[in-house]
């Protein structure tokens, strides 16, 4: 358990430095970013080597990345290129929102996806089995962001359910926040689910089709229980892999989300970033998505180790 | 041809533990149905070991497991099977259940995947207790403590909080045998139980099986495609092709004057037997009891 | 349980590979096929919606919004088609290599895709785009990028199936050349795999080329990309819903038409995968 543990972590944070640096060089060191950003196009030469030297571009790639590093690690992610706002305060603010909407987003796929899947598995090859597959299908097809332009004609637009875009705080008015989370959870969850309930469905399928569960129907165990006790268990184990990859691609999509129903969270920081070209913002936005991403596939990675007794103790396969 | 004596033990106003008369089963396939098992007709009778041999396809699982009314639910199948004089194939399907793990019990093939990985060996070695009895759990693990003594595997306190993956293939298939005995069933159904061990341990898993029966009475149709295994274990054969018992006797008989081609060929192509004398030495003392 | 043919699950396909064709065709021919150019401003008829003259309307500029969509997939298929070609060959090298010669190659190039992989695939693909500028050559390559790791993955663990095949040593004990070994044994194995993935990634690439130009990183105005089409739409959500409409139908359909083929080509090239 503890040696579990231990690799894991260490994968983690050896992914997290990796991930940073990748996003670090290509964010500032690319050619043409910074300082053209900062300063326009027409820059002249003498402008661009002020503004490099200013911020230390001008200085050994791994010397910039280290110091980098160093600061964030600390908690200072820089000041902003356009504002001069500090950066880690302002993600800081903007966290909880994209918290939110990932967290409610996760769980509507979740709760769309597990029972659908398993539903489907167990009528495999009739007609509900047909029914969840086509409906997967079609939901996987779906661009998220239109999914969001269609509930916003819908919802808001022609029956008026919903208010119009915007954010408020859960502290401010809880209600009126949770109505206007409504639609970017739809568009999020909704389209996640289609690949969750194909994998439900499939690790279902395969688990249902195992000797074990011959030998628990052979025990006299009825259909109820043997699901609940032998084959949900054993269908989460890769059901929780791809799950994790999978919010990985919802954390993601927050950047396209959040613009859309103009919430103010990490996603449309990374926006804000690209479009005035402001690198602190845009780095700072990146690696803090990039972080919970792998956090979240690290614990995932190790309630699916729990869940494995095989992985637990590491014996013969 | 030699003279045999083929009687099977007679046992008067006893009524057998599983009777099987004129089973069927058919799997619809498209257009047309496949038959898998046709027209057979076998006995068990109690503390009886007795043998279905034949070679893969031959229907001997699907035998079993339609004793057991566990075949795919698209499978029609006609006939009767009784448990100790109960119809099986007449009862719903809550009665059935109440039978399975109680008074018959299955132990597969491959030990190995027949066990939950994720779950500890003495809870599932426990569990028919929980789901027949209403055994507490606590009560249910002290027992699958003592099945799991009684089947050879040492130190059962440590063993039965591992996971299948944590024990060799002779043990696994040890625990199934335990969990199978936890209720003491009338009949043990055994489909091929030996087949993915080693000889040396299959050897010790016969052994125990022989064992049991002579303990607990438990009567046990035995499965297999491997001449060798019947003729060290078995009271009486049948033997079966193509969805159908081409001859049944007993064991001296068979091996010594069989009566189908079939049964002539399965001879033919197991060496050990066909040079040893016909008979393993066990064999002589088991014959007549 | 046995093989034959599936029916309901070949009639997808063929539903699929219909979808495909039609926006291939449209992509390839959309000179002939657009009734207008789909540039030409037309003042009078701003925001109209569908109409004898302009079947799917006209956007805020008066251009008619069919034959922008049609000029559309012809972007989507463009970017497309160069992302998953660099994502299959980047992969494909970076897998054979780590698989063939294995030790510390397999070990650190693997290692680095993971790393590649660990990124959301919008988030990378965004960033990318922010460093190397906006414009439809580089989503080509910020979208190819993102799909190395999988077909990395994915053509490591099939040339690791092959090696484990005897004609292969048979290869090595007569003293065949690692390269040829790669080009004439191992290739031509682990190809159709891939190309089963490619039909799966061209989906997703149609996605992420969307994505991007609806956040205006993709294709420019006034280019029209499906993309774009919809985040100019949003505006006019309200008046014209039909501008919305229009490109996400058509996302959708092609979409899902890559999606259809790639499963049902799996299920006839992976047998041992259909459930």
């Amino acid at each position: 358990m503890i040696k579990l543990l231990v690799t894991r972590i260490s994968a983690f944070a050896l992914t997290l430095v990796a991930a940073s640096l990748i996003l670090f060089v290509t964010i500032t060191v690319l050619p043409g970013s910074a300082a053209k950003a900062a300063l326009g196009i027409d820059a002249t030469a003498q402008a661009i080597a002020r503004f490099n030297s200013q911020h230390g571009l001008d200085r050994p790639l791994a010397v910039q990345y280290g110091e980098w590093l160093g600061r964030v690690l600390h908690g200072d992610f820089g000041t902003s290129f356009q504002n001069g706002v500090s950066v880690g305060p302002e993600l800081l603010k903007r966290l909880p929102v994209t918290l939110e909407l990932a967290i409610l987003a996760f769980l509507l796929a979740n709760v769309i996806a597990i029972p659908l899947g398993a539903y489907a598995a167990l009528r495999h090859q009739k007609g509900g089995d047909r029914s969840v597959t086509f409906l997967a299908t079609i939901l996987g097809a779906v661009p998220n962001f239109w999914l969001a332009t269609l509930l916003v004609l819908i919802l808001t637009l022609t029956f008026r359910w919903l208010p119009p875009s915007g954010f408020t705080p859960l502290r401010v008015n809880p209600i009126l926040n949770l109505k206007q989370m409504v639609m970017p959870t739809l568009s999020l969850g909704l389209v996640s689910s289609a690949l969750l309930i194909r994998i439900m469905r499939a690790a279902m399928i395969e688990v249902l089709s195992s000797d074990y569960i011959r030998t628990a129907y052979a025990k006299g165990a009825g259909e109820r229980l043997v699901l609940s006790r032998h084959a949900f268990r054993n269908a989460f184990i890769p059901y929780l892999n791809v799950a994790a990859v999978e919010f990985g691609f919802l954390f993601g999509s927050v950047v396209v989300i959040e613009d859309i129903f103009l919430l103010p969270g990490i996603g449309s920081f990374v926006l804000v970033g690209i479009i005035n070209r402001d690198y602190p913002v845009l780095l700072g936005a990146s690696l803090v998505i990039t972080v919970f991403v792998l956090i979240v596939n690290l614990i995932v990675d190790l309630v699916a180790g729990l869940l494995d007794p095989r992985q637990v103790k590491g014996g013969r396969a | 041809m030699t003279d045999v004596s083929d009687a099977r033990p007679h046992r008067a106003g006893e009524t057998p533990t599983l009777a099987i008369r004129d089973l069927v089963v058919e799997f619809p396939k498209r257009h047309e149905s496949v038959r898998v098992v046709d027209r057979i007709s076998l006995d068990v009778w109690p503390c009886e070991i007795v043998g279905i041999i034949g070679e893969s396809g031959s229907g001997k699982t699907v035998t079993a497991l339609s004793a057991l009314r566990m075949l795919p639910k698209r499978s029609r199948i006609f006939g009767s099977i009784a448990l100790g004089g109960r119809p099986l194939l007449d009862l719903d399907d809550r009665s059935m259940r109440q039978l399975r793990g109680d008074r018959l019990a299955f132990i597969p093939q491959d030990a190995m995947r027949a066990l939950n990985p994720t779950l500890r060996v003495g809870m599932q070695v426990g569990e028919p207790l929980t789901l027949h009895k209403h055994t507490p759990w606590r009560r249910a693990l002290d027992k699958a403590t003592d099945l799991l003594g009684s089947v050879g595997i040492r130190e059962p306190q440590t063993r039965m909080r591992q996971y299948p993956h944590e024990f060799s293939g002779g043990m696994q298939q040890r625990a199934m045998i335990a969990m199978g005995l936890a209720l003491e069933p009338e009949l043990l159904i055994a489909d091929e139980p030996t087949t993915a061990l080693d000889v040396t341990v299959q050897a010790q898993v016969l052994r125990l099986l022989k064992a049991i029966r002579d303990d607990k009475n438990t009567a046990i149709l035995f499965i297999t495609h491997d001449l060798g295994v019947v003729a060290e274990l078995c009271d009486w054969v049948y033997v079966m092709h193509r969805g159908r018992i081409v001859e049944d006797g007993s064991i001296r008989r068979i091996f010594t004057a069989p009566r189908d081609d079939y049964t002539r060929m399965l001879l033919a192509a197991t060496p050990s037997l066909s040079h040893a004398a016909n008979v393993p030495p066990s064999l002589a003392a088991e014959v007549h009891t | 349980m046995t093989a034959g043919l599936n029916w309901p699950r070949y009639r997808l396909v063929f539903l699929g590979g219909a979808l495909v064709t039609l926006v291939l065709l449209a992509a390839i021919f959309a000179n002939w096929v657009a009734p207008y150019s789909p540039l030409d401003l037309d003042v009078v008829q701003m925001l109209q919606g569908p109409s004898h003259d302009h079947w799917l309307g006209t956007d805020e500029l008066g251009r008619d919004v069919l034959s922008r969509a049609i000029f559309a997939a012809r972007v989507s298929m463009e970017v497309a088609f160069v992302a998953v070609s660099v994502g299959l060959v980047g992969g494909t090298l970076v897998g054979l290599v780590a698989a063939y010669f294995g030790g510390w190659a397999d070990l650190v190039l693997m290692r680095a895709m993971e790393v590649l992989f660990s990124f959301p695939a919008i988030l990378l693909a965004v960033v990318l785009m922010a460093s190397l500028g906006t414009n439809v050559l580089n989503a080509m390559i910020a979208i190819g990028i993102v799909f190395i790791p999988g077909f990395s993955r994915l053509a490591r663990a099939s040339t690791q199936a092959v090696l484990r095949q005897s004609y292969v040593e048979a290869a090595r004990t007569i003293g065949m050349s690692d390269a040829r070994i790669i080009f004439r044994e191992i290739l031509p194995n682990i190809v159709s795999t891939l190309i089963v993935e490619a039909a799966v990634a061209f989906a997703y690439a149609v996605l992420l080329e969307s994505a991007l130009s609806f956040l205006g990183l993709g294709a420019q105005p006034p280019d029209p990309s499906w993309g774009n089409m919809l985040n100019t739409g949003r505006g006019f959500l309200a008046q014209a819903p039909w501008l919305s409409l229009v490109p996400g139908m058509a996302m959708f359909l092609c979409v899902l038409g890559f999606n259809l083929l790639g499963d049902g080509l799996r299920d006839i090239f992976d047998p041992h995968l259909r459930d």
